[in-house]
């Protein structure tokens, strides 16, 4: 029944979008009813997602998708997560946002009501090719042909409360670039010369980069603490793709600010719209077909490979082919001097796509050649490494003056105080690494880091009167931007450059000593949980003053779905994370990975950073 | 800016699709992960014989022979599918020595089902608890392995095995 109801929904949603569509030759709406539509569209899938959502609460299990996915002792949280935890149920909730972006634009936009209308009808169209794509291919409201008492149960690597939010998270940040796409299409296509949708980009396109900046990081943090493997980015396909809008997305964001000097680029900026809804696209697109081996193969189906390559190709094909018919003719004589602030945003912006370039190239590779050549090779971390991050490096240097810089002149202000600023820094860091361990990534790292906190302090310390308004927090907005990517660069470089592995067999009340702690494994404990059987061991970390902490690193056995999975056990610090993985046991002895990860709250902080600026931006329109 | 530069997208639009099509069509499934078990030794156990109380089989008594290792249970419906093919393989590679495994499974029912489906096994051990599943990292029934004669783990299928299966990789092994 419940099923029924959120098909059906589903149907009249989508026709309701397709009303919209009507040209105006053929049926005349009002504004009004236009808007009515719209709306009631967005309220019908909606209903439609609650419904499915309804059907995992109480483990309905006449419907198809629900047996597949659920099982009636799963706790209640992840008894709804479950409803995003496969792929109908994820694209649905994909459609969901794409209609309600839609729908809060029509609240909120400013705009002239012919402009509103179009970028709504290009939104209702996408909403549309998603609709049908789940109406035809990913239904998750299909009735279960067998009568059956018990689901199958959730992939329990996916019963996890970070993971429960990470696909709505990156979804909003996905989705909302297809808003970014609607209007930069609707501002090809419009007669009047208005300007407003430029500010509009600029709000939307901040905020679907600080949901991706989220979803990104929830992701990591999860790989961190779940999958065992000491680190907290891979390199990993899915990852990558999904850092490609993100990038795409700082240079729209970044793009945008040069309105301030009154040089709208438009072209550029209508062409990084299209680019990043359709990175967006193309990473559903590898992610659901299937085509790309990764952490996340549980969601894949290669069936629907093909219907998503042709939204694919027909939404990012539409997009450049009005682009290339349409583009804005207006001449924009860039005031570009040796280190403006013109200049200064458009290196950045020729670093970011040469980034992005050279990931899709990497990403992409192994299918290019397995097509060509018929063997299959994988592009990991140390290709990714060796690339992506010099073509970064220049681009860190810049961005602590980059805020300072003049959009007319070529001077800066004090120039001579951030030169010996810097040169000071230089000789305390490379003194400190020369006194440690001495590592030329590390030495470059840490330089850069901090001396992007410190330039940028320094600017904001010169320019702006210090008081505890929100004014100052909105006016030194950027500057904290940036500092959260220099916090999150010190982290890096630490966690990745000065990690230690150490490997152990110990038995029950054996005791290890790693840098000036002891390490006392204590005992196992095998515990029943609700919906799984954990197995813990439980380490005690003991330093001179007595016990810091337990630690327990263990597996978790799920007997619905018959999968072991593996709990990494952190001890966070601000300073280090100890980090440990359980693996396996002969005679009494049980192997353990000991991880030391310096400083990677600092990842965590900077990027919690940067999602404060990003909100702060939003706000301040 | 000219044609030629707004162009471009459109063309490595095109390029991008173009491989991902053939990509498809050409069927390639890169979603096989290779258990981490693959070319690792065989996890140590021991197991009753369902038949007889007091025969017991140690994982070490296999070594020297090749082993295909599969879990089953009456309860599995893909099990009973793949059932008979079995029979096939203990046909075509009558040297190896087929083991089963019933898996999280009710003695009696186990008996039951292989009266009706026939018996292919060689040896039928008991995994009531589903302990020696849990270290060969059974994801889900039915799960098949293949071991040589030096206890290595040289294949592993999970789902139901079918004769593509069977010709494509398991039959290339001898």
């Amino acid at each position: 029944m419940i099923s029924l109801i959120g098909f059906s929904a589903l149907c009249l949603s989508s026709i309701f979008s397709c009303i919209v569509l009507i040209p105006k030759s053929i049926l005349q709406i009002k504004i009004k009813y236009f808007l009515f539509f719209i709306r009631s569209s967005t309220f019908l899938v909606c209903l439609s997602f609650l419904s499915l959502i309804f059907a995992y609460v109480t483990s309905d299990f006449s419907n198809f998708n629900v047996f597949q996915n659920s099982h009636s002792e799963k706790p209640l949280i992840y008894k709804i997560t479950g409803a995003w935890g496969n792929h109908e149920g994820s694209i649905l909730l994909w459609v969901c946002m794409i209609s309600i972006y839609g729908f809060i634009y029509s609240l909120l936009s400013k705009s002239l009501d012919s402009f509103k209308i179009l970028v709504l009808k290009i939104q209702s169209s996408l909403f549309i090719i998603f609709c049908f794509f789940i109406i035809f291919t990913s239904n998750p409201f299909l009735v279960n042909s067998v009568i059956v008492e018990e689901g199958l149960g959730l992939n329990p690597i996916l019963q996890d409360p970070a993971l429960a939010i990470h696909p709505p998270m990156l979804y909003l940040g996905y989705v909302g670039f297809s808003l970014v796409f609607s209007l930069a299409i609707a501002s090809l296509l419009k007669t009047e010369s208005d300007q407003m949708w430029v500010l509009e980009t600029q709000k939307w396109s901040i905020i679907s980069w600080g949901f991706l900046t989220a979803g990104i990081a929830l992701g990591s943090y999860w790989a961190y603490y779940e999958l065992g493997w000491g680190g907290w980015w891979f390199w990993d396909p899915v990852e990558n793709i999904s850092l490609m809008p993100w990038i795409a997305g700082l240079a729209l964001v970044h793009s945008l600010l040069m309105i301030k000097g009154e040089q709208a680029i438009q072209r550029w900026i209508v062409f990084l719209s299209i680019l990043c809804f359709s990175l967006s696209i193309l990473g559903t697109f590898l992610v659901r077909s299937g085509i790309l081996t990764s952490v996340h193969s549980f969601a894949a189906d290669a069936s629907r490979g093909l219907f998503i390559l042709l939204i694919f190709f027909v939404t990012t094909g539409f997009g450049f082919l009005v682009f290339l018919i349409k583009s804005p003719t207006k001449k924009n004589d860039l005031n570009l001097l040796l280190i403006n602030k013109t200049s200064a945003l458009i290196i950045n912006n020729i670093l970011m796509m040469i980034a992005v370039l050279t990931i899709l190239i990497g990403t992409i590779y192994p299918i290019i050649i397995e097509v060509l050549t018929n063997t299959r090779i994988s592009v990991g971390g140390p290709y990714f490494n060796s690339t992506v991050l010099p073509i970064l490096l220049p681009g860190f240097l810049l961005m602590s003056v980059a805020p300072v810089l003049s959009w007319q002149t070529n001077k800066i202000k004090k120039f001579r105080v951030y030169v010996i600023c810097f040169l000071i820094l230089s000789l305390i860091i490379t003194i400190q690494s020369y006194l440690t361990t001495f590592n030329p990534w590390g030495l470059i790292g840490l330089l850069l880091g901090s001396w992007i906190i410190v330039g940028s302090l320094i600017s904001v310390i010169l320019r702006y009167k210090f008081s505890f308004t929100s004014k100052y927090i909105k006016s030194i907005n950027s500057f904290t931007a940036h500092i959260g990517v220099g916090v999150m660069i010190i982290g890096v470089t630490y966690s990745s450059v000065y990690q230690k592995e150490f490997n152990f067999n110990m038995q029950i009340g054996d005791e290890i000593t790693i840098e000036n702690q002891l390490l006392k494994f204590d005992e196992i404990k095998i515990v029943d949980q609700e919906n799984y059987q954990s197995l813990r061991a439980v380490f005690s970390l003991i330093n001179n003053n007595g016990i810091i902490s337990y630690i327990d690193p263990g597996k978790n056995y799920y007997p619905v779905s018959k999968m072991i999975t593996t709990e990494a056990g952190i001890y966070h610090a601000w300073l280090k994370d100890i980090y440990i993985t359980l693996g396996s046991e002969t005679d009494n002895q049980w192997f353990i990975k000991v991880y030391i990860n310096p400083l990677v709250s600092f990842i965590w902080i900077g990027v919690f950073i940067m999602i404060f600026a990003s909100i702060v931006a939003v706000i301040k329109k | 800016m000219n044609r030629a530069v707004l162009i471009t997208p459109l063309m490595v639009l095109t390029t991008i699709c173009l491989f991902f099509l053939i990509f498809i069509l050409l069927g390639k499934n890169p979603n096989d992960p290779p258990s981490a078990l693959l070319n690792k030794s065989l996890p140590i156990f021991s197991s009753t014989n369902l038949y007889d109380n007091d025969d017991t089989l140690l994982s070490d008594s296999l070594k020297g022979n090749y082993t295909l290792i599969n879990f089953f249970a009456s309860w599995c419906t893909p099990c009973r599918a793949e059932h008979h093919l079995f029979f096939k393989i203990q046909k075509e590679i009558p040297e190896l020595f087929i083991l089963g495994f019933s898996h999280k499974d009710d003695l009696g029912d186990s008996k039951k089902y292989l009266e009706e489906e026939g018996n292919p096994y060689s040896f039928v051990g008991i995994d009531r608890d589903g302990k020696i599943a849990f270290d060969f990292g059974v994801f889900g029934l039915p799960e098949t392995f293949i071991i040589n004669k030096d206890g290595e783990i040289i294949f592993k299928h999970t789902g139901p095995l079918t004769k593509k299966i069977i010709d494509d990789e398991i039959s290339i092994l001898f």
